[in-house]
């Protein structure tokens, strides 16, 4: 087939010797197949940078595989928008990849049509009541989650409750094996939930920036931004509670001194249960860690980013530096009043300015369609992307505690280097071994080497740069996520076709998004991996592919900011304009090109960072 | 903040007393001044001072910075037409002028411009113009202030009858004797060829159009330019955007460089600049003692002309001045050089937008409801491939 744009066809991939064997980590129907060719080849690939800009651990996938599935059907199947469908998957070399699947035959838009009208506004009109019924049902779940029992250990001989007065019936093995589905039929359900109302949301926010660009057609996408989005929400309640916290600490100078000191959280946990006023403020730390400490320290999408939880370092460092500000006199909280006024205000200012009162009617009606519905957008993103998930961490290590007590796997989280269809095979041979009885070889060996194999083949996948798409970019797209989340559009995808030809070391220049105003020039901080954060010093300048509000506090210490992927409505963007830090977002390669000690220049004004000197 | 230092100026006037001398209209019974300051005359006064120099008195009524000056009203024109005896010579003159006859409506032209030069200014309204200019210099603490002598007609600026650069404009001019004779060059350019067929072409009288004279302390301006209060490309009402040089504003206003460009939110206050290289620029020359065209140095052609906070003071006042006037507005800004920031901006012109501000009369969106605009999202297709 000829290539009509540059980008190889999906079979034409070649792929670099150390990553042999990549294929087996994930579902074979997540491969391209010569049986789908006729129709993979017809689709538009290009790689999931947002949510997957490293190589996917095998048991991680399991989250797009729930939302290939989830947010397809409710486009396709439960909304019906019309000439839109699904967003098909695929591995290259342990990337994602995605493709917005070509629209369906005209009679099928037709039809979906008249079901979308009915479907759809019925949601818009009655969010705020559907709201509380989805937090409602996703907290059961979250709760179902947690509740699931994983068994400390194997026991020798089950305890005799279990057996008399009457046997219980299903013991250890059984219940293993049910954990670990339940734990994925959850998964799958929240995720299920995710969707329930994104899609509309979307929808509805590239419905009314159509019509704020066309009452104001140079409006930008940030203004748009700030007209929707809300302050009071779920994802930002996590920062809050380490305001309250670190205020709290300042009220007795016992405990404000030891959150100000330079020991770890673990030291400092146990100081402060030496006091009394230390053992009350721990108590109210651990009365909101769930749900509010339950935060990814990066998307939510990988098991090695670790939570709050797990890390407590990170709210901890934060809180140390929150006292600290306390203690100059500083305000610490975001003011979320201000926020919903100069949103109100920004909202005033435009509608002040549109000519015709059939405008202002059409402006304000479209406008009431997005603000209701568009909080879904950023609090299913804690509920879902943060609480669950980070329940699911912690009782999957739970199932790889067993797995390490048994010898079969040398670290519990190689658990994840077995995707959610060998993980059964893993829970079923070592149930085997225990109810066979004494002396039962288990093969340790296979596993640990696979494992072992896997963790290098993930590793060389990371210094691979796969080509940023596959196939033939189509004419037009319907998708509400592809246009709105990854932002697909014609320059982008020249970018790409740029971009394959750029050398790293050759670069001096990176253009992104103008997203917060300010020049500054500063020293680098590469922060690639999550662990990396509590490294940043004072003044330096963030280089990141992507930030979320778990990182909020460290917009204080930095100068700029500058990402690889995000608009002027990315996290990253909006911090850095409430905090006066100059940023450039959307730079595609700033990680790739810069390194920690480079001397830049980044102009928040103009979306330029130039590279002044290299490290 | 603003305007103050305006203020200050216009607050001395107002301690001077100054009663402009005047004269008595016998069939209005209204006293009639041959000089107005510009705050005293506002649109209502546009009979007397033009539509030029009524817009800066509406933009000092708006508590707009605009440098100091007074207009020299059509009355003293008139009279000075009667007092000299031409206003009948040129009349007569100007009788048999058709709009074929190239060859005839330029000595007309010729002929009609050196009577007026010919013609002394009687001396009540030099008297009237030299003590206002004197006064003016008082104020500004500077002997002989230089002004900006403008030329503002009644018909001009109005919607729909633009005379826009029809008539004369000179800078940095010094002194009583050179400011008379600025202000009947100015008189004079009432009668250019090309005024006086545009007035045959567009059924104007003749007689009907009177002229006005503004004169005006000069901003030695370290950049200047226009601004639109919404985006003349494509009509975007949210936008302000100024275009400026270095120096004064005349290379702008005639095209002659490539502007640096900013397009500012009114909401949002995102500035997105385009930024050119500027090579010439219109300043004062102290040694010829005029204004001239000089080569910017190139070390500050590719330089943005003015700072950010000057970019948003500008557009906060094209902000205020299009709210005063209810409608867009085309403005002429400076910043003196000599000044610190904010007393150094300065409006020196506001004339209505003629493009976008005539049509637009139809709703954008069709008055679509939610459900419709919803309904022809869902079924729209992005273009991505091209």
């Amino acid at each position: 087939m000829a290539q009509k744009k540059g980008f190889p066809m999906p079979l034409e991939v070649e792929y670099p010797k150390e990553l042999e064997g990549w294929e087996e980590m994930y579902p074979s129907h997540y491969l391209f197949s010569k049986e789908r060719g006729e129709w993979e080849n017809r689709q538009f690939w290009y790689q999931d940078k947002i949510h997957d800009p490293e190589p996917m651990p095998p048991l991680d996938l399991i989250f797009h595989e729930a939302w290939q599935i989830s947010l397809s059907q409710y486009t396709t199947r439960v909304f019906c928008i019309p000439p839109a469908q699904g967003i098909a998957q695929r591995m290259v070399g342990c990337y994602m990849f995605i493709a917005p699947v070509e629209p369906p035959p005209p009679a099928i838009i037709e039809e979906k049509a008249k079901l979308f009208g009915k479907r759809a506004f019925y949601i818009f009109e009655h969010y705020p009541e559907l709201w509380e019924k989805w937090l409602n049902k996703f907290q059961a779940l979250g709760r179902q989650m947690a509740d699931v029992k994983i068994p400390e250990e194997l026991p020798k001989y089950v305890p005799e409750e279990l057996v008399l007065p009457a046997p219980q019936g299903y013991y250890a093995s059984y219940e293993l094996i049910e954990a670990f589905n339940m734990l994925v039929n959850q998964m799958f359900k929240g995720w299920q939930y995710h969707f329930e109302m994104l899609n509309l949301t979307y929808l509805a926010y590239l419905m009314f920036a159509d019509v704020a660009r066309k009452l104001f057609p140079g409006i930008s996408e940030s203004a748009i931004g700030m007209m929707v989005s809300g302050a009071d929400v779920s994802m930002f309640r996590p920062e809050a509670e380490l305001c309250r916290l670190s205020r709290l600490a300042v009220s007795s100078p016992k405990v404000a001194n030891i959150i100000k000191s330079d020991a770890s959280a673990e030291q400092k946990i146990g100081e402060l249960k030496k006091t009394e006023e230390g053992k009350k403020w721990l108590a109210d730390m651990e009365k909101v860690k769930n749900p509010w400490f339950y935060i990814s320290c990066g998307s939510g999408w990988f098991y090695y980013e670790g939570s709050w939880l797990t890390k407590l370092d990170i709210p901890f460092s934060y809180m140390k530096s929150y006292v600290e500000r306390l203690g100059k006199g500083e305000k610490i909280e975001r003011s979320l009043e201000e926020i919903s006024r100069k949103r109100d205000e920004i909202v005033a200012e435009y509608r002040k300015l549109i000519k015709s009162d059939e405008d202002k009617k059409s402006f304000e009606d479209a406008f009431k369609t997005v603000r209701g519905i568009y909080q879904f957008a950023e609090d299913h993103l804690f509920w879902v992307e943060h609480w669950l998930h980070t329940i699911w961490w912690q009782k999957i290590r739970d199932i790889g505690k067993l797995f390490v007590q048994r010898g079969m796997l040398k670290e519990e989280d190689d658990i994840f280097m077995f995707n959610r269809f060998e993980v059964p095979e893993l829970i079923e041979e070592l149930v085997i071994a225990w109810a066979l009885g004494e002396g039962i070889p288990l093969r340790s060996k296979y596993y640990m080497a696979k494992a072992e194999k896997r963790k290098r083949i993930l590793e060389a996948a990371r210094k691979w740069n796969p080509v940023p798409a596959l196939g033939i970019p189509p004419e037009e797209v319907a998708e509400p996520f592809t246009v709105m989340l990854w932002g697909i559009t014609t320059e982008k995808v020249q970018e790409w076709l740029k971009g394959m030809a750029v050398v790293p070391t050759e670069v001096t220049e990176l253009k992104g998004f103008a997203s917060s105003a300010g020049v500054v020039e500063g020293k680098v901080r590469v922060v690639k991996h999550l662990d990396e954060l509590t490294k940043i010093e004072q003044g330096e300048i963030l280089v990141c592919p992507t930030t979320n509000p778990a990182w909020a506090p460290i917009f204080t210490k930095i100068k700029a900011s500058v990402t690889d992927i995000g608009g002027l409505t990315c996290h990253a963007a909006i911090v850095c304009r409430e905090y006066g830090v100059p940023s450039v977002t959307g730079t595609g390669i700033a990680t790739s090109v810069l390194k920690t000690g480079d001397t830049v220049k980044v102009d928040g004004n103009t979306g330029i960072v130039k590279i002044l000197k290299r490290a | 903040m603003e305007a103050r230092g305006n203020r200050l100026e216009a607050e001395k006037f107002l301690a001077l007393n100054l009663q402009p001398p005047t004269s008595i209209d016998l069939h209005e019974g209204l006293v009639m001044p041959y000089t107005l300051w510009f705050q005293k005359a506002g649109k209502e006064a546009l009979h007397l001072v033009g539509g030029k120099n009524a817009s800066l008195g509406e933009l000092i009524r708006a508590d707009i910075p605009v440098p100091p000056g007074f207009s020299v009203t059509t009355e003293a024109y008139h009279e000075f037409l009667i007092d000299g005896d031409i206003k009948e010579k040129i009349e007569k003159i100007l009788s048999p002028i058709g709009l074929q006859d190239v060859a005839s409506l330029e000595e007309a032209s010729q002929r009609i411009r050196e009577l007026i030069r010919q013609t002394p200014i009687p001396m009540r309204i030099v008297e009237a113009i030299c003590s206002n200019y004197e006064a003016l210099s008082q104020v500004c603490e500077v002997p002989d202030i230089p002004v900006a002598v403008r030329s503002s007609a009644t018909a001009e600026d109005l919607p729909g009858a633009s005379f826009a650069g029809q008539q004369d404009t000179f800078l940095w001019v010094r002194g009583c004797e050179e400011v008379l004779d600025k202000i009947k060059s100015c008189m004079s350019s009432l009668f250019t060829a090309r005024a006086i067929s545009y007035r045959i072409k567009m059924g104007f009288p003749h007689e009907k159009v009177l002229i006005s004279v503004g004169v005006q302390k000069i901003v030695d301006a370290r950049a200047a330019g226009v601004m639109f209060t919404l985006d003349p490309l494509n009509g975007d009402p949210s936008k302000v955007v100024i275009e400026g040089n270095w120096g004064l504003g005349e290379t702008v206003v005639s095209g002659q460089v490539n502007p640096d460009k900013f397009v500012v939110d009114k909401v949002t206050k995102e500035i997105e600049r385009t930024i050119s290289q500027k090579w010439t620029e219109c300043i004062f020359h102290p040694e010829k003692g005029m204004v001239c065209h000089l080569d910017v140095p190139r070390e500050r052609q590719e330089i943005q002309c003015i700072e950010d906070e000057e970019i948003h003071e500008l557009a906060r006042y094209a902000k205020r001045i299009e709210e005063y006037y209810g409608s867009p507005q085309d403005i002429e800004w400076a910043i003196d050089k000599h000044r610190p920031f904010p007393l150094n901006i300065f409006m020196v012109q506001s004339r209505p937008e003629t493009v976008w501000s005539q049509k637009k009369k139809e709703p954008v969106l069709g008055k679509k409801s939610a459900y419709d605009l919803l309904m022809e999202k869902a079924l729209q297709r992005i273009k991505i491939g091209s």
